[in-house]
């Protein structure tokens, strides 16, 4: 009884200081939830500085609603145990909304605490399973797996006629699900997929596992994984003498990719949302070129900007509702955001939290090592 | 000195009861995992610490129950507490029969043979073995358990579960400690030629101490599901097992004390020095070293036996 | 068939770079009796520190040759420094300690210099240039190898016989060995037991280095936390060719290649992780001193 009781005290005084400490603090909180170390940390550490720099954009115009936006940063690692352990903190730091976080994997394991807590969350996850369970709170800057699968699929059977097909992932979540999405597409299009196997990524040998490939003739092998396997794989495939195509999945298009595949990197396909730097947005042009300023590099990859946008969008909301009810600015997002101009293309959002809209295309890598586009909608 | 020790568990228990209403939610799942990792900690010191063989794979049997429960509650709808049985049972026999066949190996090669085991553990897991695992997902939606149709889902009940599981296996280890198999394992790690020699069966024994510290470790997995409603290879992986194994030896192998001091410096530390994330790890493994250097047998090393203090005095 | 040679070809050459890297760990071992779990991360810090040699003497030398000679040395040497710094630091004042307080030293020396190199050079992978190795290769009856292939066989080759002539021949070799079967005995011989560990100390970081810049110049793309996957394959080759004995870790190394080549070649790439590992367990259950560790008596 007794514990009960000071338990409500507690918990009382809590809440207290917390609301206190809301109304006279003038600042609006904003979590990052990412990969800060580990094996994804540059991606996460590009997410976290990018908001950073938007925040600060924002603070020297006076900040929004005459408050001062402060981040609050938080590493998860990239495993989903420590993304739950986040989730909570920032919870408990008193966020309105989070950004992040980088993998399907950890975005989902916290998804469920931001709905308890009322916090908005939006993720570049591109899981499926994300948007299933219909939280309000959540909503997804990037275009989901399913979407980008279908466009390889099309793009294998109808514009390239490809015939003997070979797809690899590697074990993450993200990887293996687009990987056995793209292949279950192809096959709805009546493709023949003649090998579907895994890497272990990080391994950087890769010539057992194309070795055995060749003896399949593939013409095309199909990677859904990361750039720092895609440019090893697209390497070692010349030098066993592959002449199969290479078709990477989003994750591939970095700029390390040609750096890793070296002269090898000719003649790559990679299929991802429009790059910033070609696409006519002035929203674009502008923020790369103040990440270049603020932080001397480029971020790390268009994960970075889709984030960016999640971001762009709830603050602009926040604008618009004039307010910090979490429900409020989530009924805006949900209902009145349209077309809002976003770095990676227009953004709005349905119900259930997918970002409306994608806008996949196929690249090739030419002699000159730049992008063109080869496919599109 | 009983006394002395008697009180400071006394402190030790009520800080732990009083904690999760001063703690925020997140340092309130902190602790709530440190209970739960200090459990699996002292399950792992029976095999490394008092049996003296080097297991650097028990990341296996946490991860068997944490996935039994997973499994179970989630593709049967096993209500949670149901399914502890089972997730004792299974990292019980699976402790035993992956022992069996090394028991008898010299140090270093049973810490190998434990490492390959819980490499090829997570690679089933991520492979989806027998399509249930999840694959590297792992398992998401694991329910909460329940009491007499009062659903404990809160932070704080989970906590208490813990608490529970804590309090269970430290009486578990003080029954083990002053009883015939806690002597004979003791014998066995001081010199297993002498102890077999004694009449002492040490295989048996080595086998004992391997099934019963899966078992603990297996039920500290359900109460691991239960707090992240998830589990996925990563938490079960050799690196993991790499933590308790270095938790053990780092707060001082066989004390109980130790291990505790051990779970909250290699754990709960690291969780206080977020803000340092880039650097955390550097300086971490800086304090590996010197606390090795400076206290080779740990934090707090156990003491053998009750010899009066008077004994070793002029 | 040209498949089945090519899978050969693969897997000799990832084992020599295992077998560079497993005499390390087996060396220490026989004098030390310890699992120097920071030798993988000492692998791939030598990958770092010959990248930033190489793009400092780019600069400088034109003749890519000379280029690559002067990187395996002066990597070799500070690495071999950086092994001694590491030998003294971490694992000397623990001597005396019990067994394991040193591993757990190796593994926070593990930490640092991951953790290290993700400071120094950050998260992102580094990459090695490709003007100045060349990308040569060679197409014979539909078998693939490239120049950089051909180099690190023949370079492997050529060290390991080197290191073998000198453990067996040279009366530093014989006080080597001497150590390692017994300190003690070894001490009372007249042998600076102390000084012969520094010098395993030095041979296992060098070779160690020369490992690591393979995989620098042959894969390219390095990361901070490559020494793990690493120095665990490179660990496993030395425990089944018999920890502690030298051609063992040779052997073992050129065999853990091939077989993993020939498991992902012709059962299957998601299992070769597992299985390698389970051919591991094999052999110690059925013959826990590897295939060329001597059958001690078993040590109670």
């Amino acid at each position: 009884m007794l514990r009960k009781g000071l338990f409500f005290i507690l918990a009382f005084v809590a809440t207290l200081m917390f609301s206190m400490q809301a109304m006279a603090g003038g600042v609006i909180k904003i979590g990052v939830q990412a990969p800060i170390t580990g094996k994804f940390a540059s991606e996460g550490q590009s997410i976290d500085k990018a908001v950073r720099l938007i925040a600060k954009q924002y603070n020297k115009k006076g900040g929004i609603l005459g408050k001062t936006i402060k981040v609050y940063t938080c590493d998860d690692e990239g495993q989903a145990q420590k993304a739950a352990v986040c989730a909570r903190q920032l919870v408990d730091d008193g966020v309105i909304a989070v950004i992040g976080s980088y993998t399907s994997t950890c975005a989902e394991a916290a998804e469920s605490i931001y709905y308890k807590a009322g916090v908005l969350q939006t993720s570049d996850g591109t899981s499926d399973t994300l948007v299933k369970h219909g939280y309000w709170t959540f909503f997804r800057n990037s275009s989901p797996n399913s979407a980008e699968a279908a466009f390889t699929a099309e793009f294998f059977i109808k514009k390239k006629h490809y015939k003997r097909i070979a797809a690899i992932s590697d074990y993450s979540t993200f990887s293996t699900d687009l990987t056995n999405a793209v292949v279950k597409d192809i096959k709805k299009l009546g493709g023949n997929i003649v090998y579907k196997g895994k890497i272990t990524s990080g391994a950087q040998n890769f010539t057992p596992i194309l070795t055995k490939i060749k003896s399949f003739h593939p013409d095309v092998i199909y990677f859904g994984g990361y750039y720092t396997d895609g440019g090893l794989i697209k390497a070692q495939m010349e030098q066993l003498g592959i002449k199969a195509d290479f078709v990477g999945g989003d994750s591939n298009d970095n700029p390390e990719f040609i750096k890793l595949a070296g002269k090898a990197a000719v003649g790559a396909y990679l299929v991802n949302v429009p790059l910033p730097n070609m696409l006519p947005y002035d929203t674009a042009k502008k923020f790369l070129k103040a990440y270049q300023e603020a932080y001397n590099e480029s971020p790390a990859s268009i994960w970075t900007l889709f984030n960016v946008d999640g971001l762009r969008a709830i603050l602009y909301s926040i604008e618009q509702t004039k307010s910090t009810n979490t429900k409020k600015i989530a009924y805006y997002m949900h209902n009145k955001l349209k077309n809002f101009p976003g770095i990676t293309g227009p953004v709005e959002w349905a119900a259930n939290g997918e970002r409306v809209g994608s806008a996949y295309m196929a690249y090739r890598i030419g002699s000159d090592l730049k992008y063109h586009i080869v496919y599109r909608h | 000195m009983d006394n002395k020790k008697n009180i400071l568990y006394g402190v030790f228990f009520l800080v732990l009861i009083i904690l999760p209403f001063i703690l925020n939610s997140r340092w309130e799942s902190v602790a709530t995992t440190f209970l739960i990792y200090s459990t699996v900690a002292l399950s792992q010191d029976i095999v490394l610490g008092r049996a003296g063989m080097f297991d650097m794979g028990h990341a296996i049997f946490f991860g068997l129950g944490a996935y039994s429960t997973a499994i179970l509650n989630t593709v049967y709808g096993v209500p949670i507490l149901l399914t502890i049985p089972v997730a004792i049972i299974l990292p019980l026999i699976a402790g035993i029969l992956l022992s069996a066949p090394i028991v008898h190996l010299r140090g270093d090669y049973l810490l190998v043979t434990t490492i390959g085991f819980n490499i090829v553990f997570t690679q089933a897991l991520k492979n989806n073995v027998f399509g249930f695992t999840g694959g590297p997902n792992g398992i998401f939606g694991i329910a909460s358990p329940s009491i007499f149709g009062y659903s404990l889902s809160s932070q704080t009940a989970v906590y208490f579960m813990a608490f529970i599981l804590l309090l269970i296996t430290l009486f578990v280890i003080r029954n083990l400690e002053t009883s015939k198999i806690g002597r004979a394992l003791h014998y066995i790690n001081e010199d297993s030629l002498a102890s077999e020699c004694a009449g002492i069966n040490t295989r048996f024994y080595r086998l004992f101490s391997f099934g019963l510290s899966a078992a603990i470790a297996g039920l500290a997995g359900t109460v691991f599901a239960v707090q992240f409603s998830a589990v996925s290879p990563e938490a079960f992986n050799f690196i993991q097992s790499v933590l308790f194994f270095t938790i053990v030896l780092v707060g001082g192998p066989s004390s109980v004390e130790g291990v505790l001091l051990g779970t909250f410096f290699m754990f709960v530390l690291p969780e206080m020095f977020r803000q340092f994330a880039e650097a955390r790890y550097l300086i971490f493994g800086i304090a590996m070293i010197l606390i090795m250097i400076w206290r080779p047998k740990g934090i707090w090393p156990a003491k053998f036996g009750r010899i009066p203090k008077y004994f070793f005095k002029d | 068939m040209e498949i089945f040679i090519q899978q050969l070809v693969n897997g000799l050459t990832i084992g020599s770079i295992y077998a560079l890297v497993a005499l390390g760990y087996t060396m220490v071992y026989g004098v030390l009796k310890l699992i120097n779990f920071a030798h993988g991360d000492l692998v791939a810090f030598s990958a770092y520190v010959g990248l930033v040699i190489m793009m400092q003497l780019a600069g400088v030398i034109s003749s890519s040759v000379v280029i690559i000679v002067l990187v395996f040395i002066f990597t070799a040497i500070i690495i071999s420094a950086f092994g001694v710094l590491l030998e003294r630091l971490a694992y000397k004042p623990l001597r005396k300690a019990p067994r394991l307080s040193a591993v757990v030293s190796a593994l926070g020396a593990s930490l640092i210099i991951e953790n290290g190199i993700m400071l120094i050079w950050g998260p992102r992978p580094k990459i090695f240039p490709s003007n100045i190795v060349p990308n040569i290769n060679w197409n014979i009856g539909g078998v693939y190898i490239g120049l950089m292939q051909l180099l690190v066989l023949v370079i492997s080759f050529v060290l390991m016989f080197v290191l073998y002539f000198f453990v067996n021949q040279t009366k530093l070799g014989a006080a080597m060995r001497a150590s390692a079967i017994d300190q003690d005995a070894a001490r009372l011989m007249g042998i600076n037991v102390d000084r012969i560990i520094m010098i395993t100390f030095i041979i296992g970081s060098a070779l160690g280095s020369v490992g690591g810049l393979f995989i620098g110049m042959y894969y390219r793309g390095i990361y901070f936390n490559m020494g793990w996957i690493y120095g665990l394959n490179a660990f496993v080759a030395a425990i089944i060719g018999g920890i502690g004995n030298i051609p063992g870790a040779m052997l073992g190394g050129m065999l853990l290649g091939i077989f993993n080549a020939l498991i992902s070649g012709y059962l299957s790439s998601s299992w070769a992780l597992a299985l390698t590992y389970v051919l591991l367990i094999v052999i110690m259950i059925f013959r826990p001193t590897g295939i060329l560790g001597e059958r001690v008596a078993e040590k109670v």
